[in-house]
């Protein structure tokens, strides 16, 4: 069975991505990284067209994050891995992880509720990584001892770095179209108009969530100890990803079995 | 193709642009002194007391809703205008970092559950057996609003009492029973200067507070300010109306003596603990139970209630013992006369059966359910099929009835 990948989804991944991070880039000035929810808050409420800025950045992020698990699942089924070879594909796979964890630093850089939530759980669980834990948690997170400043660092470094490294590496970068990103514009612009991003003030709930798509993890924290809800269970599909070739029925079941189980619990987080 | 697309873009654009150009912005973020964000305070001019000033709480701990946002919608989601209802009092008033603790106990209070009325009703209405306990399960005014539960003597309840207690949403119903209720706020707030645009929490809990509820039975708190609520017919008239005082809800009321505590400036806060008011973590059925300060604690009683705590207000200056009311001023304690009060013929009277010469007597006391009219159940907020009327026979300011209760001689009144 051949498939073939759908130029829209793979132009559209670029159009968005870059979209992101140039209102990324844009929402950076107003920030102050020292005050984030201040910051936050200001570019919501005082900064003209601030809160707009801010719902374009974080629906072209939440774009280019969808597109991207599409564009992947659209890979698999064109058996791309088969004509690369293996460190190549290795790094294509990698700009998953990286571009999750570029999005979720954007979600601990506002420092509302689910951003401390969020940073706070990060950085637990890095530093019960073994060997590595340490510096991974000095490089990214570390918001006990210095807030989000890392964080937030990471988040512009990795966005940036994936975009650039991928769009002159995977693609071309200067040949996204304009119509393309005026399509993607218009529709994160359309949701921002209607959807405002949420914002939610420090609380003394017992009961707090991270982001959506870290709902499912932070589930099953509640049930297996933390290097195999936090470490074990995200590896997983990672790793399926990078060896795909090898046994790729296998695999797929397994990714589509990961998959299931975490949309299962996450709907079991969201409903707390 | 394109061209519908480049339509809807420009459609877009010109939607966020009109929209920011409707928008109302903050000027500034604004934060409270310990640099918590509390947008509301870009819009909201209220100001309460200096307890919780706006500098220092803002809106948001109290009211709720969303303190990041100043778009009308949004940072009014969630929002409560009472936030001492005690349905959300765990969240606002008695989050750890304001009043905790609190909340429970109140709840556990007889002003929240209305025990002692609801057994008493029951018991004289024959409903409970005399064996049967003092405490049962889903007797309190919240269970009871929850489960809709209802007899012959919890329909009287739920129609003439049913607006006697903290759980009562304020403003619910018109007129003088909107000022009732609204957990902690139906004793701790009072009017505010109208430039302020927020009335004021305060601990001097003033009379007028406690006698929303406390003005019928034994009548103690009208007595206490000097009313005694007579038959009148609202006479003297005066050009043809009623010239006789009314009370709020169209009583007539005669003027008397006032206590002598309330000449002094005392209100019923300042004698009455907060163990008794707002409860002591316990559970009580009947009032008698609850209360424990006596006319002992401060007279001649070294400041401790009938159950051993000491009274916060009462204290020793110069070597006498004062009690400091809730408005700072000192009032030096007698102690009672070694003759009369402590004469071995008087052991057993209570302070009442002398220093209550007259008090209120309301006779013949009656009521009437007609089935074929309906009345407003103020537990359930609507009307249910059956009227209750009261009557009474007489009502006499006079001399009470001694009685003996255990070994005690106490003053007996009808109310």
């Amino acid at each position: 069975m051949s498939y073939r990948l759908r130029p829209w989804v793979s132009w559209g991944l670029a159009a968005s991505f870059l979209l992101a991070v140039v209102s990324g880039l844009l929402a950076s000035y107003p920030f102050h990284e020292a005050f984030p929810l201040i910051s936050t808050v200001g570019i919501e409420t005082v900064l003209p067209f601030g809160s707009f800025l801010r719902a374009f950045h974080f629906y072209t992020g939440q774009l280019t994050f969808l597109l991207l698990v599409w564009h992947l699942v659209e890979a698999l089924l064109n058996h791309a891995e088969r004509r690369r070879p293996l460190w190549r594909w290795s790094l294509l796979v990698s700009t998953f992880p990286l571009v999750t964890l570029a999005l979720f630093t954007g979600y601990i850089v506002r420092g509302d509720q689910t951003g401390l939530a969020a940073g706070q759980i990060a950085e637990h669980l890095a530093l019960r990584l073994p060997l590595i834990g340490l510096v991974l948690n000095r490089l990214l997170f570390a918001v006990a001892e210095e807030g989000v400043h890392r964080a937030f660092m990471a988040h512009i470094y990795l966005s940036v770095g994936v975009l650039v490294i991928s769009g002159l590496w995977h693609f071309r970068l200067r040949a996204v179209r304009l119509e393309d990103l005026a399509v993607w514009a218009t529709l994160a612009a359309a949701v921002s108009l209607v959807l405002p991003v949420s914002l939610e003030a420090p609380s003394f709930e017992t009961l707090i969530k991270g982001p959506w798509f870290f709902l499912g993890i932070q589930e099953l924290l509640r049930h297996l100890p933390p290097w195999l809800a936090g470490l074990v269970f995200p590896s997983i599909p990672v790793l399926s990803l990078v060896f795909f070739r090898l046994a790729p029925r296998g695999l797929a079941l397994v990714l589509v079995l990961w998959t299931g189980t975490y949309v299962i619990l996450t709907a079991l987080g969201a409903l707390r | 193709m394109k061209r519908y697309l480049l339509f809807l873009g420009i459609l877009v654009l010109a939607l966020v642009i009109g929209r920011e150009a409707l928008r109302h912005r903050a000027p500034k973020v604004y934060t409270t002194t310990s640099g918590r964000i509390e947008m509301c305070l870009a819009c909201h001019e209220e100001k309460p007391e200096k307890a919780h000033a706006r500098e220092v709480v803002g809106c948001s701990p109290c009211h709720l809703g969303d303190p990041l946002r100043i778009d009308r919608q949004l940072a009014h989601r969630g929002i409560i205008k009472n936030p001492a209802d005690l349905r959300v009092v765990e969240k606002t008033c008695g989050q750890p970092a304001c009043h905790p603790g609190y909340p429970e106990r109140v709840k556990k209070s007889l002003m929240a559950t209305n025990r002692g009325i609801i057994d008493t009703l029951r018991r004289y209405w024959g409903e409970v057996p005399a064996h049967a306990p003092a405490k049962r399960p889903g007797e309190t005014v919240r269970e009871l609003m929850l489960s809709g539960e209802t007899s012959l003597a919890l329909d009287y309840f739920r129609k003439l009492c049913g607006t006697c207690h903290l759980w009562l949403e304020k403003g619910k119903y018109p007129g003088f029973l909107g000022e009732k209720g609204g957990g902690c706020v139906a004793c701790h707030l009072v009017p505010g200067e109208k430039a302020k645009k927020h009335p004021v929490l305060t601990r001097r809990i003033p009379v007028e507070n406690c006698t929303r509820c406390h003005n019928r039975s034994g009548r103690i708190g009208l007595t206490y300010q000097g009313l005694y609520e007579d038959e009148g017919y609202g006479a003297p008239l005066v050009e043809g109306e009623f010239g006789a005082e009314t009370l709020e809800d169209g009583r007539f009321v005669d003027l008397i003596p006032p206590d002598l505590h309330y000449k002094a400036g005392l209100t019923c806060a300042d004698c009455h603990l907060p163990e008794e008011t707002m409860g002591d973590e316990k559970e009580y059925v009947h009032f008698e139970e609850s209360v424990e300060v006596t006319c002992e604690t401060c007279h001649g009683g070294q400041g401790l209630t009938r159950k051993g705590r000491r009274h916060p207000k009462v204290m020793e200056k110069e070597g006498r013992l004062v009690l400091k009311d809730n408005a700072g001023k000192e009032h030096p304690l007698k102690a009672p006369d070694p003759v009369k009060c402590r004469h071995e013929v008087h052991r057993r009277l209570s302070c009442q059966a002398c220093h209550a010469p007259r008090v209120p007597q309301c006779f013949g006391c009656h009521v009437r359910r007609d089935p074929r009219e309906t009345q407003l159940d103020k537990l359930a907020g609507r009307e249910t099929a059956g009227a209750w009327e009261e009557f009474r026979s007489y009502m006499r300011y006079e001399t009470p009835t001694l009685g003996v209760k255990g070994d005690e001689v106490l003053i007996i009144v009808p109310g």
